[in-house]
């Protein structure tokens, strides 16, 4: 599969992916607002008939105290069912994480997880290398927690 | 936001009162709109004419929901003064809000002549100039402000990018070295003068100076003003190729380095060197296989090499693949192979590869292979699997089965199997066995909403929209009026198309029109959503991504899922001009089913929530137009409108520019035209489609339409258009000959194309011929040498309907005969006593829901 930078016109489709994947799903415009605020943070694998079957759409920490370093955000990963076990959301998210250190400054990154999602947990803990540094309570809008996970970028490269 | 100026003795106010204006000013713009409220009531009481205190008022209480009070009191307002800036920029705020871009700007153009140094009121013409794509007015606009405020960074910006937009690059280029000399102390690492510096760059390039270009990148890379480190390698490969530099080779290798996984960057390479990867080449294969041994775990160079690779040297390289995807149990990697069957040979080759693995790895094998002791019983699994899509991929749903019964022998638990066998029974016609399997599928896995997805739109495909939507139902908001509604508020295309197609085939004609229009109203939704970016990126200095969404936006609607919509819309009204009694037919048929019901009352209940709401007054609701209550959910107004052709028209016109190249554009532009009595656009649309594909079904029937309708005509149009239709009539379709003969030499010429017959079929029935000589061209389908697909036999089915044909079941029991699988063509009472069976099922199989 492709692995690249997002393209304006891979918006819709990795909107479709989202939808037909994750339960947390979001319009247009707030896609819209990550790429036109943080326009190489997000990345995209796609097939051979460009079809997007997998993304990462991430962000810069904008709600952070004065004295805080910059720390990015994933606000939304994911990969088909049908196009796991090729690692590609481990390349989504280095390649997103390179670009937060490297544009930004980022010195680390952070996401939530339901409590409840046990597979996804798994990937950011056991191949993503993420901890989970608190649990946020009644984080999503039907009232389950969240678990706020970290991970420390090496340097500024 | 607002400053007082000027001061015609009507506008006057006493001290105390002026006063009072100007906190009313102040409290509008801190939202504090219940106390801006009251201040605008202690103005009125004494001064009930005041016109741009009652504006004000109208726009307080407009944001505060009361919107159409509040609008009646802006134009109450603007009668008492049409010479105030703030009533005109009230009305062009008001305005804006209803969406009606038009009408704001010539407000703002009207505020701007009696306050012509404005801010706030320039600023916001330039963003409406923006979407409308006004950029001779942005160029002037953005100018204005500039000689308001030069020392704004973001002027500066913004006047290169109405340049830029204007198609005045040499200016633009200008103002940015302008803008660029007069910058002074750029921190380290700034982003903004980052994304500015990448910015000119690209205006370089657009211009062609790619040297000037390359060395405005080399200094800020070496100096860190530009940070952004993948834009920099990418941007230096594509100058130094197209600068012919002996550096490019390198700088794409360093991209494959930076990332491996990018096809572009190996595509880049290759291209510096000459090599295009559509055709086979040696050297392109030794590169390739180069780079895979450099970057063992790049999988993209091993994938490249399968396509342009050929007989052993294909062999050698795809078994491997195949082997370690096999082995590691990756479920895409059939998706992934089978863009190679496009050569035959190669889908031989693969096809012998797998089967000899299945032997190989088959636990009961009788010959083991050397490296049989170790394979995992999981990589037999997934060999099964692969054999299976293979199969069911070729047409042989029978030997797809089978595999598929061994692999479920063997794991009952695996998801995908039974996706893999719905899709097999999808692809042969059961679509109620079909939808039973990714049930199944779905209840291994109750958390993964991939599968809840394709269970649902499984169910659509057999016609079971009330099952679906419960199915949905298991992932959209729980307070959402029902599933459909949440998924159409998140923009979902799939759920949309789905629901539609079905409805459609459904014969709901009013559901399915409701659907494809929500669909349409999502790309307008997009196309609104950049209007707060005009001025949004130009204060980020994001400004490269920004003209791409410019440019985005402007071809947004040739999205497939656009074109599906128009055209399927378009069909329907045209289908509804013609016979306006299927909307009353549809109205009068509308018997809700329990959950049709179920959802209109949760629908209710939440409207009244949204009422209830409004009430509490003091949160500021903002000026766009809140979405208004559905009156229409089963969308019978929508269908019994009483312009259909008008609307269809509408939704067709981006398409003349946007998909000129889809024959079916051209088809329904002509079906509206020519009943809107637009005969130019009618010719001129089939000679469209007629430059695209000469012999297309659909273009024989409109040609045979088209000279009926000439003939049928009162008179002559008059000219010059009567001499240009004739003209062009004549050329589409030569008047010696008459209509049956020329429809029976497109039969003796495409006489074994199922879409041929079909459409001989349709221009018989306009000639009026005898129904059995229009039936036995449709039977005609059934025979050996004509290729009839499942889906086209339906389209068949629906034609011998439409006609009232007696053969209809004749028609119906020969399909099921030669699609024994398939379920689409039993009777009615067997398909409904199949419907019941696809979700039911024994209380073992429940039992695994319980446990997810």
């Amino acid at each position: 599969m492709n692995v690249r930078p997002l393209r304006i016109d891979d918006l819709l489709g990795m909107q479709a992916c989202n939808l037909q994947n994750l339960p947390e799903n979001y319009t247009m415009k707030y896609y819209l607002y990550h790429a036109m605020t943080w326009p190489s943070l997000s990345y995209v694998a796609e097939d051979n008939k460009g079809r997007i079957v997998g993304y990462i759409l991430a962000k810069m920490e904008e709600d952070k105290a004065e004295n805080e370093e910059p720390h990015g955000h994933v606000t939304s990963i994911s990969v088909l069912r049908s196009y796991r076990r090729l690692g590609l959301a481990k390349k989504l998210m280095v390649q997103s994480q390179q670009a937060m250190a490297n544009i930004y400054g980022a010195s680390y990154v952070s996401l939530h997880v339901r409590k409840s999602n046990r597979a996804a947990l798994g990937l950011y803990r056991d191949s993503l290398g993420f901890t989970v540094k608190d649990i946020e309570k009644r984080y999503y809008a039907d009232g389950e927690d969240a678990y706020a996970m970290h991970l420390l970028l090496k340097s500024n490269i | 936001m607002f400053k007082v100026v000027g001061i015609p003795a009507k506008r006057a106010l006493p001290s105390k009162e002026a006063s009072l204006f100007k906190e009313l000013l102040t409290l509008y713009e801190t939202r504090q709109l219940k106390k801006g409220q009251k201040t605008a009531d202690q103005i009125l009481k004494k001064f009930p004419e005041h016109g741009e205190t009652l504006c004000m008022k109208g726009l307080v209480l407009t944001h505060m929901g009361k919107r159409e009070e509040g609008i009646d009191l802006v134009k109450k307002g603007m009668r008492f003064d049409l010479t105030s800036h703030i009533c005109w920029h009230v009305f062009g705020l008001i305005q804006k809000g209803e969406k009606n871009y038009e009408e704001a700007l010539k407000s703002y153009t009207q505020a701007l002549r009696f306050d012509k140094d404005n801010l706030n009121i320039l600023r916001d013409a330039a963003q409406l100039q923006t979407q409308l794509r006004l950029y001779d007015g942005l160029v002037e606009t953005r100018h204005t402000l500039l000689k308001l405020r030069p020392t704004l960074r973001q002027h500066w910006i913004a006047l290169a990018v109405a340049h830029h937009l204007n198609g005045n690059l040499t200016e633009a280029r200008k103002t940015l070295e302008h803008y660029e000399r007069m910058l002074k102390n750029v921190p380290d690492y700034d982003v903004e003068n980052s994304e500015t510096l990448l910015y000119h760059i690209q205006l370089l390039v657009e211009m062609g100076e790619f040297t000037d270009a390359l060395s405005i990148l080399d200094v800020s890379a070496k100096s860190r003003a530009i940070v952004d480190r993948t834009a920099i390698m990418e941007t230096r490969a594509h100058l130094l190729t197209k600068l012919g530099s002996e550096e490019a080779e390198d700088a794409w290798r360093v991209l494959v380095e930076h990332n491996p996984d990018c096809y572009d960057y190996y595509r880049g390479y290759l291209s510096n060197r000459g090599i295009s990867l559509g055709t086979p080449s040696t050297d392109a294969l030794t590169i390739l296989r180069d780079f895979s041994t450099q970057i063992p775990r790049a999988m993209a160079p091993r994938r490249m090499a399968l396509s342009i690779a050929t007989r052993d040297d294909f062999r050698e390289l795809v078994k491997p693949y195949i082997i370690a995807g096999l082995t590691k149990g990756v479920p895409s990697l059939f998706a992934d192979i089978k863009a190679l069957y496009r050569d035959d040979s190669k889908r031989k080759t693969v096809e012998e590869i797998v089967e000899a693995a299945m032997k190989d790895f088959s636990p009961d094998s009788s010959t083991p292979s050397s490296s049989s002791a170790e394979v995992e019983p999981t990589t037999y699994l997934w060999t099964l699997y692969f054999l299976a899509q293979h199969y069911s991929y070729l047409s042989q749903p029978d030997r797809a089965l089978s595999i598929l019964d061994l692999a479920l022998s063997h794991t009952p638990t695996l998801p995908e199997l039974h996706t893999c066998k719905a899709r097999t029974l999808k692809r042969a016609g059961d679509l109620f066995g079909a939808a039973r399997c990714l049930d199944e599928a779905r209840l291994l896995d109750g958390q993964d909403r991939f599968l809840n997805t394709k269970a649902a739109k499984y169910l659509l495909r057999a016609g079971m929209n009330d099952e679906a939507s419960g199915i949905f139902g298991l992932f959209t908001k729980k307070e959402a009026a029902s599933p459909g509604a949440d998924l159409e508020d998140m923009q979902s295309m799939l759920y949309l198309i789905e629901e539609a197609d079905s409805q459609y085939r459904n014969g709901k004609l009013n559901l399915a029109l409701k659907r494809y229009i929500n669909i349409t109203k999502i790309f307008s939704e997009i196309e609104d959503d950049q209007y707060d970016f005009h001025g949004y990126n130009l204060r980020k200095f994001t400004i490269n991504i920004y003209t791409k969404l410019l440019k985005w936006e402007d071809k947004l609607r040739s999205h497939p899922a656009y074109i599906h919509a128009a055209l399927s819309a378009s069909r329907i009204y045209v289908a509804v001009h013609d016979d306006p009694s299927i909307a009353t037919a549809s109205s009068l048929s509308t018997n809700l089913t329990e959950a049709e019901k179920k959802a209109k009352k949760k629908a209710k209940k939440a409207a009244q929530k949204v009422q209830e709401d409004n009430k509490k007054t003091n949160e500021d609701k903002g000026l766009d137009v809140p979405t208004p209550k559905d009156e229409d959910p089963e969308g019978l107004k929508l269908l019994g409108v009483s312009d259909p052709l008008e609307q269809a028209s509408k939704l067709l016109a981006p398409l003349r520019t946007l998909a000129p190249k889809n024959i079916d554009v051209w088809i329904s532009l002509y079906d509206v035209s020519i009943r809107r009595k637009k005969l130019l656009q009618a010719v001129k649309a089939l000679n469209h489609a007629k430059s695209l594909d000469r012999d297309h079904p659909e273009l024989h029937v409109r040609l045979i339409d088209l000279r009926q309708r000439a003939s049928a005509l009162p008179q002559t149009p008059p000219p010059p258009i009567g001499s240009l239709f004739t003209e062009s009539l004549a050329n589409l379709l030569p008047e010696e000959v008459s209509l049956e003969t020329y429809n029976s030499q497109y039969l003796q010429r495409h006489s074994d194309s199922a879409s041929a017959l079909l459409a001989v079929a349709k221009a018989a029935q306009l000639l009026k011929a005898p129904a059995d000589e229009v039936e036995a061209t449709i039977f005609a389908t059934l025979g050996n040498s004509v290729n009839l697909t499942i889906k086209m036999a339906s389209t068949m089915i629906r034609f011998l309907s439409t006609i009232k044909s007696p053969r209809l079941e004749e028609f119906q029991a020969a399909c099921d005969a030669k699609y024994p699988l398939s379920t689409m063509f039993k009777p009615a009472a067997e398909q409904t006593l199949l419907s019941k069976q696809v979700l039911s099922r024994p209380a073992e199989a429940n039992k695994v829901e319980d446990t997810t």
